[in-house]
């Protein structure tokens, strides 16, 4: 490193003004007031996945070919990539920058692509956790028990999941036909959960087969009952033959059961169980139509199952409800309905349905009404002391009821209704539990409208919004589309819809992702730096030379992606 | 091998055995001969030296500065206007340490235009840092120049070798043109002592602080002040290699001179003639040819004039508002020693007027039959 | 790594540019194009004094400061002695400003450029005489502000076109290039390197005090520059064939470039207007001169 040369005559000096060294010795850094700091910030994407995944983590890693690294870090705080790749309504794309230059990345697709990889599924087990001996509980086997027991069992826990049914995967099981999600997948994630030592006891529930007290040998119970009783339409005429409630029907259809439906089947309603129903329907040979009292925009179904509907031949009704439905010898023969307009918002945010007056109509010719108008839990079986609210179990933010180590998540406490909500919720308590059992305190959970995380990240929390990145370093360019069966194929039988990406087009967008506030070691800094002081530290990143750092500021400018934050001086010089 | 030839030849004759490598040149009338001459030797093969056609004399030094930076030996000559031009890149020639040798031909500067002989143009530049040697004869031009590459790659200062415009430039002279294998053991190749080579990354030039300046300046002096010393030395040398010696003055006849005549370049020639006439009358005259004019050689003047009573400085020049230049640079040599002889400050010749024999009788018998030289300037044969 | 670009460094930190300055990032590209077998000959400007005082130098290659005016005549000198010396390949550049290129230094690149001196020239143009204070020189762009052209007597002549000049002298190659588009410089000065005789380089060289601007936005106003035609990216080869390297894709306002650089913050409307104008005209004789060239010209 350059001294300051100080001469001593003028015999040490040369004999023309000629330099001797670097201008290294002068430390520039002094000039600066303000200082690069390079701190990944918070993709949108990262933010709105209730699972709490590090999209941009794996999208990155895709992008360089690491698939097996890419599934690991999804697998770190999600078990059921298979799962979520195929029925999750992807939060994540319509939060996405992309959207605003080409389209959203399909990270959903991309999901499914690395769940489905032909790699040996290695599920991680970090440093155990559990005291010794240590037993939880888990009562459900859907997404928030298993995601909460998988947790637990990679932190050493020996857990064991009472499930209801005769079969594992709550709604991912009886709910989701599989035409969206075949059996395969789903008993193959399962049984990775169980091969970490998870217990899934089938057949077996609380409060008929085994009681309360029985859980007393736990040191922990996580409830995760889920929602799986339907709404009543609450219409003349609901307890007719051919009125078969939604989720009714789908667990029906998707254990395997037959089930009589139609030929002319109305489903009530616009969620993904009305658009599983009508589409189930219509693979069992009924010709169908969906009646929604709020039009198109308000429909809570994933849209892509709306459109795929549609082009299966499911005739979609809006702003219609039912007022009574007609029976002949408690058979159904058809439906009255009324028009329905909009009015105000409601709590949701929707704008409220008003029927107009004097527009009821008949629709003829229908056998089966399928109302699929929401779910809810059935209680019943908790204990007292355990406080609810309506029809859900009262938890904070770290899951934790009323009652000492008694938790809960899931539908049967949130009402968030998505599989990805859930794997979030049974994750939360995990963790929660692990601490509790520990002997911790379980403070320092986020809000239920954050998500948690099994593996730390040391991100701001700042989400970068499309204004923020540096738009000159990308161009326009179109999402890749997911290859589906054709529509008059499809319908015939229950197979995958999906096709899934190739590699190919999982590269293409993994190579159109932004890397929201995420660096991804692009070297536009290094380039740009005027007085070379930012280095490249191989496969990790960048280093400022706060030596030389003038503080001029343009590598936070040019970052494409919002990695680099200018702070004033002030606070690093104490 | 003696050939009759101009002083500009002379000068090429003395580049192209000095194995110059780089030659940056621009013409001015009387300097053209000598870098025809020149391109001629490179055509043929007989110098192997890059020639720069540069479109001025500012380029002319400024390329003939970067060739020397870049370590080859590297030379040019100009003349008054040109000299001029070139004034800035003196300085940066000069502070550079750079060994360049410049041969200028001594010429009037306009308005109006003159292309004859005079002095001020080379003598304006003496503060340059560059040395100068006066040649009297074409002989001496040309071993000057060779003189000029060894002394200046000694003390690592340029050299203005300066000849008269016309009287000598154009006049053709007897002159042994050494053989190069001679010249080769006296001048070996150039070595630079710092240059510009790639793999040994240094900046010349940069900002220089006051806090360096001045020990910079104070080198490029002590410099000067061994130039002195080396200039006998190389003299002295030569004259045991080719038979010519050469000091940084020439006394002639000034044993027991009360009236001392001070000249240099070729009103020298036309002195001695005067002197030998004025001798053989019994006229105690003597002669000092000023050879080297920077660095200014005190010890050897204070040393020449010792015995003197008057001295007449005759300068074909001048410094307005002052008067000639060797005169004041005498009258401040004589200064601080002992002797403080009369000095008769002549201006004589400016713009190439004829100084003849004549003309320096007519000098001697003004110094002898003033008391004091009464002027601060004695013009000789001005009409007024 | 993301650009092609050589990795190793020729420049060091510690120089003293301003923060922001386009020139040294301009200087580090070429230095990284052209290796350490190169010379670079520094005539009076901002890389006088960015490169360090004495005795200390901001590059690993031999640098000669020299006189304003002397950029063509002293790479000329530079050359022919290094070739004297059997340093045949070495490349010398001249590292000169815009004063020292369009106006004190014309006559001496003109010359030298005339002689086909086998250097490289570029010029990293700041547009006015930066190192002394901001002052206008040729190369300043018509309205623009300078310390000797005040708003209420802003520069009334256009900028001189630079790149005419040098075509006119029918050298191997001569281009314009920018810091923003680093890629592009260091693809041109790869270029240069490897063609004998005289080339000639035209950069634009951001500079945040005297443009006015953000030091942190010196590359996004370069990167303006070129899509919004002001400062087109092009190369021309022996004076006569043209080739535009970066098309804009959509037409981006002058106003853009010119909003983020208080040197114009005086001009009123009809003013930009003028400019929008001239920079349409001058951008389609430009494109005219490339279709004559053969290059295809996209929609």
């Amino acid at each position: 490193m350059s001294e300051k040369i100080v001469f001593k005559t003028e015999a040490d000096m040369p004999l023309l003004p000629m330099s001797l060294d670097t201008t290294l010795y002068n430390k520039t850094g002094s000039w600066r007031y303000v200082r690069p700091i390079y701190r990944d910030k918070t993709p949108p994407c990262n933010q709105a996945c209730p699972a709490g995944e590090d999209i941009v983590a794996y999208l990155r890693l895709v992008d360089k070919g690491e698939y097996e690294q890419a599934r690991q870090r999804i697998l770190e705080e999600n078990p059921f990539p298979g799962v979520c790749g195929r029925v999750c309504g992807h939060p994540c794309e319509s939060e996405c920058n992309r959207a605003q230059l080409g389209g959203a990345i399909a990270i959903h697709a991309m999901e499914r692509f690395l769940a489905d990889l032909p790699l040996e599924r290695k599920l991680l087990t970090p440093e155990p956790t559990a005291p010794a001996g240590a037993k939880v509980a888990v009562i459900g086997s859907g997404p928030a028990g298993l995601s909460c027991a998988y947790q637990l069992a990679r932190r050493g826990y020996h857990v064991t999941v009472f499930e209801a049914l005769p079969v594992a995967g709550g709604m991912m099981r009886v709910g989701i036909p599989s035409y969206r999600l075949p059996r395969e997948v789903l008993d193959a994630e399962i049984a990775a959960i169980a091969a970490l030592g998870v217990e899934i006891r089938t057949g077996m529930r609380l409060g008929e087969n085994f009681s309360w007290e029985h859980l007393n040998a736990y040191g922990a119970v996580f409830l995760a009952v889920g929602q799986h009783r339907s709404r009543k339409l609450n219409v003349p005429g609901e307890d007719a033959q051919g009125v078969l409630p939604g989720l009714d029907f789908l667990r029906q259809v998707n254990l395997g059961q037959k089930v009589k439906v139609g030929p002319q089947v109305a489903v009530i309603g616009g969620g993904n169980t009305a658009m599983d129903a009508a589409r189930s329907a219509l693979r069992l040979g009924a010709d169908v139509t969906v009646l929604y009292r709020r039009s198109r925009k308000e429909m809570p179904a994933i849209s892509e199952e709306i459109e795929e509907a549609e082009q299966e031949g499911v005739r979609l009704e809006y702003l219609s409800a039912p007022v009574e439905i007609l029976t002949a010898r408690k058979k159904v023969t058809g439906l009255r309905c009324v028009r329905m307009r909009l009015g105000e918002p409601d709590e949701s945010g929707r704008r409220r349905p008003e029927p107009i007056a004097g527009s009821e109509y008949t629709i003829e010719d229908v056998d089966t009404v399928i109302p699929a108008l929401g779910q809810e839990a059935d209680l019943s079986f908790l204990d007292k002391g355990v406080r609810t609210r309506g029809d859900m179990i009262v938890t904070n933010e770290a899951g934790t009821t009323s009652r000492q180590a008694l938790f809960a998540g899931g539908d049967a406490a949130t009402g968030f209704g998505t599989v990805a909500h859930a794997i979030g919720s049974g994750k939360r308590a995990a963790l929660a539990i692990d601490k509790f059992l520990r002997g911790e305190a379980l403070d320092d959970f986020p809000p239920l409208t954050e998500h948690v995380h099994a593996a730390p990240r040391d991100v701001d929390p700042t989400v970068v919004h499309f204004e923020d990145l540096n738009l000159a370093y990308f161009t326009e360019e179109e999402r890749t589309p997911q290859p589906q069966r054709a529509v008059s194929e499809r319908i015939k039988d229950f197979g995958e819809v999906n096709l899934g990406f190739a590699e190919k087009d999982a590269l293409c967008e993994a190579e159109r992702c932004f890397s929201c506030g995420t660096c991804n070691q692009c070297d536009t800094c290094w380039l740009y730096c005027p007085d070379v002081c930012i280095l490249r530290v191989d496969h990790e990143g960048y280093e400022v030379n706060y030596d030389y750092c003038k503080g001029c500021g343009v590598c936070v400018e040019e970052c494409p992606r919002d990695a680099i934050s200018m702070e004033e001086e002030l606070k690093w010089r104490k | 091998m003696e050939k009759v030839i101009m002083g500009n030849h002379a000068v090429s004759y003395g580049i192209q055995l000095a194995r110059a490598q780089v030659i940056a040149a621009y013409p001015i009338t009387p300097q053209t001969q000598i870098v025809e001459m020149l391109s001629e030797f490179c055509a043929d093969g007989l110098l192997d030296a890059k020639f720069i056609k540069v479109e001025s004399e500012h380029s002319a030094m400024a390329a003939t500065v970067g060739a020397s930076f870049a370590g080859a030996r590297a030379c040019t000559a100009t003349s008054s206007h040109g000299l001029a031009l070139m004034h800035e890149v003196l300085h940066w020639a000069a502070g550079s340490r750079l060994p360049i040798v410049m041969a200028n031909v001594n010429r009037a500067m306009g308005p109006g235009w003159s292309v004859w002989t005079e002095q001020t143009d080379s003598l304006a530049q003496r503060d340059t840092g560059w040395l100068q040697f006066y040649c009297e004869t074409n002989q001496e031009v040309l071993d000057t120049v060779i003189q000029a590459f060894k002394i200046a790659e000694t003390i690592f200062l340029p050299i203005m070798v300066v000849l008269d415009a016309f009287v000598l430039s154009h006049t053709q002279e007897p002159v042994d043109i050494p053989d190069q294998a001679t010249v080769d053991s006296f001048l070996p190749p150039y070595e630079a002592k710092f240059r510009l080579q790639p793999g040994d990354p240094r900046a010349f030039g940069g900002l220089l602080a006051p806090d360096h300046y001045m020990e910079m300046r104070y080198k490029m002096q002590r410099a000067m002040e061994e130039a002195v010393a080396v200039t006998s030395q190389v003299g002295a040398e030569f004259g045991k290699v080719f038979g010519r010696s050469y000091d940084v003055v020439e006394k002639y006849r000034m044993d027991d001179a009360e009236i001392v005549l001070v000249t240099c370049s070729s009103i020298t020639s036309t002195s001695r003639v005067v002197v030998d006439e004025l001798r053989t009358k019994g006229e105690k005259v003597g002669l000092l040819k000023m050879r080297l004019f920077r660095p200014f050689p005190f010890a050897a003047v204070q040393e020449a004039l010792a015995g003197a009573k008057k001295v007449a400085v005759v300068d074909r020049n001048i410094s307005f508002g002052h008067g000639g230049i060797f005169a004041a640079e005498i009258k401040s040599a004589l200064y601080g020693g002992a002797h403080h002889p009369l000095i008769f400050p002549f201006i004589i010749g400016l713009g190439g007027r004829d100084v003849t024999p004549q003309s320096i009788r007519n000098i001697v018998s003004y110094t002898q039959e003033h008391d004091k030289p009464g002027e601060d300037i004695i013009w000789m044969e001005v009409k007024r | 790594m993301s650009y092609d670009i050589e990795e190793r460094e020729l420049m060091y930190s510690g120089h003293v540019a301003c923060p922001g300055c386009g020139a040294p990032m301009a200087m580090r590209y070429a230095l990284k194009a052209l290796g350490e077998n190169t010379v670079v000959v520094i005539p009076a400007s901002c890389w006088s004094i960015i490169a360090g005082p004495f005795p200390y130098s901001a590059v690993q290659v031999p640098l000669l400061h020299t006189l304003f005016e002397t950029g063509g005549s002293m790479a000329a000198g530079v050359k022919a002695g290094l070739e004297a010396r059997g340093l045949k390949d070495t490349t010398v550049m001249t590292w000169a400003g815009d004063g020292g290129t369009f106006d004190i230094g014309l006559q001496s690149l003109s010359a030298a450029v005339e002689r086909n001196e086998d250097f490289i020239y570029v010029c990293y143009d700041n547009e006015a005489y930066m190192n002394t204070g901001i002052q206008r020189s040729s190369a300043t762009p018509w309205g623009a502000w300078t310390t000797t052209t005040p708003v209420r007597h802003p520069k009334e002549q256009p900028k001189k076109d630079m790149m005419a000049i040098m075509a006119a002298h029918r050298i191997p190659y001569t281009a314009t290039a920018t810091v923003a588009y680093a890629e592009d410089f260091v693809r041109k000065v790869r270029k240069a390197k490897n063609i004998r005789g005289s080339k000639f380089l035209h950069v634009l060289s951001p500079c945040p005090p005297g443009w006015k601007s953000e030091p942190a936005y010196s590359v996004r106003i370069s990167r303006l520059a070129v899509q919004t035609r002001v400062f087109p990216l092009y190369e021309i080869e022996n004076g006569e064939k043209y080739t535009i390297n970066v098309w804009p894709k959509e037409r981006v306002p002058v106003e853009e470039y010119l909003g983020l650089q208080g040197r114009f913050a005086h001009l009123k409307p009809e003013d930009i207007q003028t400019i929008q104008e001239n920079v349409d005209r001058e951008w389609e004789k430009l494109v005219a001169k490339a279709r004559a060239s053969g290059q295809e010209i996209p929609d």
